[in-house]
């Protein structure tokens, strides 16, 4: 009992333990900020990877796979299953419609031959896509200066047909971050201009350009044919989210992306049998083929289950394919993943990196308990007298060891929620103290620091006339950080601490991670205590009669 | 005005302090008995063991072991208190035995800064096992309310022992050593601290807890204060004397 009252009053009656709070509160703030932020951004990168596979993925690559439309047709039967799409995954090189002397510069693009109308049942496209008409809701918070604004820049009808209206051409629809003429604002949205001409300039808006794609067809077997070109209009941009992707694939139809990659229907030639022009006897021909399905799971049903069931389906209908003596063999090797297991590479690294985070940033708890240890030390050594004087009236070495493990504890207890209080401040401005930092200090701010700083030089100047040494080197020192302060603000340009293009994200993730912010509080509180532990277990070891001689 | 039963009783007290490699014999089988609502006063030189004996016989401190030999005689002395022998409680009896059966009076006072007059005056009440001090809260508060009323400090209650006068910090921590009503005082110089005017209240203040019975040990070097007790020991080399 008296142990509460004598922690609620050295809590609030002197410095040290303040001191010993704020410590717990900023290591509680770092670690709460940084891990939130790696995990919202892991959170992101994770659904962002959903958004472009669906939720399982049946994938045989290069040489792909036939008979997809009854395949898709038994997995959609699936009560697992919602939808699934084809797609040919392969890759190309892409000639721009810009480039030194006009000849055009070549990318190398990841090539996904899709068809629009089934891709939109298992992933939402209409999000992709990046040209088309804004709603109202969306148009109220884009920016004066978004192309999008004006109705001349909607290309969606065209991305949903894959073709310009009035072209013979096939259109393609490539990733924003392809051409270089795409700046990427602040807010995330683009502009197609050279920054020294207007906003409205849309010389370098793709849309509006053909690009030549160059492919290596394969066979069935998968032997490499050579090279195609075809020549295709420019029908929309997409945006993902995820740079690598946006920076590195193009779609295309995908009837044209067959005939392409050489993985359309074609005759099958018997090889000993003759027609009767003499060449070889035409028997049957080879079906179609896809490198990929996407599967949408329906709601409520995990990957894991989609995935077990698609397998199973395939295995049904590949079994049935060996039995018809008529059918083409089905290739060996076909994968079926989720669309985590499918995104392992993009996903492994940043969840590693996060873990990695998190050991180094435990050890700020151990920074916490070397604080409130040494701070402690010092309260214990201030209190040896009090500690005798309780002693004397008749408190336990158990009493006294309580005071200062619940001494300890209410310090990380209030440490952690200021900490997480704090946290949970930055978190949700993180965005706009990043784009204040991102831009230089206005004038007023630095200008108000220079008088602030004259301010102190005054009070040094009149504590010299005063003869106070403490005063005159206090004001000084004021002074001096004020000057360095101001000096630093007017000399700051702005900085961009987190570059879209390595973090694929234009936002930095501004969401509290509860577990770990309630698993970091503990944590704090833990090492709080075990750092008042051995203070408190000095104090307790006190011999009254040697404290209370102390005077 | 001696009675039958003494209440304190210090049987061939030995205290010996070891600094290094010297070894300083402070307390020489001292003796001294208390007879039930005594006033005795301990004089003797700076250093003589003064404060050394008030803290053996108030529990603070044990007199010297010495290994191997556990005849009473041979073992650095007893103390008893009515019928408890003192020296042989274990820690747990000790603290009870400091929280109830006697209160300490220092010449610095000793009060907690951080605590104000009324809680100072109630932690004895409060240090005792959880449950029961909670229980006997308001009865604690009221008795130390009415301790400071008596002793003129009624209007200080919420202060804090820094606002206070040298005299009112004495009379607070008298009434912290009386609030969970022990049957002996120990008082070490309670007035070395003090002008002459505000020791002669404190002064006044311990003759009238002992007209009203209480026990009282009181240590001081002025042979004048020494006066007003009912008798008078002095310690030299180590052991007792009357005066
Ligand atoms: N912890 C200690 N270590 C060594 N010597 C001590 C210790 N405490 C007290 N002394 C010595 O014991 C002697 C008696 O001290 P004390 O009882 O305080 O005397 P008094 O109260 O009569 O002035 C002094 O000489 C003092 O220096
Ligand atoms: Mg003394």
């Amino acid at each position: 009992m008296y142990q509460i009252l004598l922690v609620i009053r050295f809590l609030t009656t002197r410095i040290m333990p303040i001191i010993a709070v704020l410590a717990v509160a900023l290591c509680v703030t770092l670690v709460i900020v940084v891990v939130s932020v790696m995990t919202g951004f892991l959170d992101m990168l994770r659904d962002s990877g959903k958004r472009l596979v669906g939720d399982v993925i049946v994938h045989m690559p290069v040489v792909g796979f036939p008979y997809y439309r009854e395949l898709i047709a038994d997995i959609e039967a699936l009560d697992e299953a919602e939808a699934a799409t084809p797609v040919i995954e392969n890759y190309g090189l892409l000639q721009m419609p810009y480039g030194p002397g006009g000849a055009g510069t070549t990318e190398q693009v990841q090539v996904w031959a899709i068809e629009p109308e089934s891709l939109a049942k298992v992933l939402d496209y209409h999000r992709l896509i990046y040209w088309k008409a804004p709603t109202e809701s969306e148009a109220a918070v884009l920016a004066q200066d978004d192309p999008r604004l004006d109705p001349g820049y909607d290309r969606w009808p065209a991305a949903m047909a894959m073709q310009r209206g009035g072209s013979e051409k096939p259109g393609a629809i490539l990733g924003i971050e392809i051409s270089p003429f795409n700046h990427r604002e602040r807010d995330g949205s683009y502009r197609t201009h050279d920054h020294s001409r207007s906003a409205q300039d849309r010389a370098h808006w793709m849309p509006q350009y053909e690009v030549r794609l160059t492919v290596v067809p394969n066979s069935s077997t998968g032997a490499a044919d050579k090279e195609v070109r075809a020549q295709l209009d420019i029908v929309n941009e997409f945006q993902t989210g995820v740079f690598q992707i946006d920076s590195h694939r193009i779609f295309i139809p995908l009837g044209f992306g067959q005939e392409l990659f050489g993985m359309d229907e074609a005759p099958r030639y018997s090889l000993n049998e003759v027609g009767p022009d003499g060449s070889p006897k035409r028997i049957g021909s080879v079906p179609s083929r896809v490198t990929t399905i996407l599967v949408k799971g329906a709601p409520g049903v995990s990957p894991e289950d989609l995935r077990n069931a698609v397998k199973a389906a395939f295995l049904r209908f590949e079994s049935l394919k060996a039995d018809d003596p008529e059918a083409a063999r089905m290739p060996r090797g076909v994968e079926i993943l989720t669309w985590e297991e499918r995104m392992r590479d993009l996903i492994g690294p940043v969840e590693k990196e996060r873990g990695l985070m998190q050991i180094l940033f435990s050890l700020v708890y151990i920074v916490c308990a070397g604080l409130v240890l040494a701070i402690f030390w010092s309260i214990v050594h201030e209190k040896t007298r009090d500690i005798g004087v309780l002693r004397s009236v008749g408190a336990s070495r158990s009493g006294i060891l309580a005071i200062f493990l619940a001494y300890g504890l209410s310090v990380g207890v209030v440490g952690s929620v200021v900490g997480f209080g704090l946290a949970s401040l930055i978190i949700h401005y993180i965005n706009e103290i990043h784009t204040a930092i991102g831009q230089p200090a206005p004038l007023l701010l630095w200008a108000s620091v220079f008088v602030l700083c004259g301010g102190a030089v005054i009070g040094a100047i009149l504590s010299i006339l005063r003869d106070s040494a403490l005063f005159t080197l206090l004001w000084s020192v004021i002074a001096i950080i004020l000057a360095g302060v101001a000096v630093l603000l007017m000399l700051h340009k702005g900085v961009l601490i987190w570059d879209p293009s390595v973090y694929y994200f234009s936002r930095i993730p501004n969401h509290v991670d509860m577990t770990n912010a309630l698993s970091t509080m503990g944590f704090a509180v833990l090492f709080s205590v075990i750092g008042a532990a051995v203070p408190a277990a000095r104090a307790a070891d006190t011999d009254p009669v040697r404290s209370l001689r102390y005077e | 005005m001696s009675s039958s039963t003494p209440i304190l009783v210090a049987n061939r007290l030995s205290k010996t302090y070891h600094m290094g490699r010297v070894t300083v014999p402070v307390l020489r089988e001292a003796s001294i008995e208390v007879e039930r609502g005594e006033w005795v006063a301990v004089v003797g030189l700076s250093g003589s063991g003064k404060s050394t004996l008030l803290h053996l016989l108030g529990g603070l401190d044990r007199p010297d072991r010495q290994p191997g030999r556990t005849a009473p005689n041979q073992r650095g002395g007893t103390i008893h208190f009515e019928s408890t022998c003192v020296t042989d409680l274990g820690a747990a009896g000790l603290n009870r035995y400091r929280a109830h059966s006697v209160g300490f009076v220092f010449q610095f006072y000793h009060l907690l800064p951080e605590l104000t007059v009324l809680e100072n005056a109630m932690l004895p009440a409060m240090t005792g096992r959880t449950p029961l001090a909670w229980l006997n809260a308001d009865a604690s508060r009221a008795k130390a309310k009415r301790l400071l009323d008596r002793f003129g400090l009624g209007h200080r209650l919420k202060h804090r022992p820094n606002e206070l006068s040298g005299g009112e910090r004495q009379r607070t921590a008298i009434a912290r050593a009386l609030v969970n009503g022990p049957k002996v005082l120990l008082a070490d110089e309670p007035t070395g601290n003090l002008d002459a005017k505000t020791g002669g209240e404190i002064l006044e203040v311990i003759r009238e807890l002992h007209g009203e019975g209480l026990t009282i040990l009181m240590v001081t070097h002025d042979s004048s204060i020494a006066s007003m007790a009912d008798r008078v020991v002095r310690i030299a080399d180590g052991r007792i004397v009357a005066e």
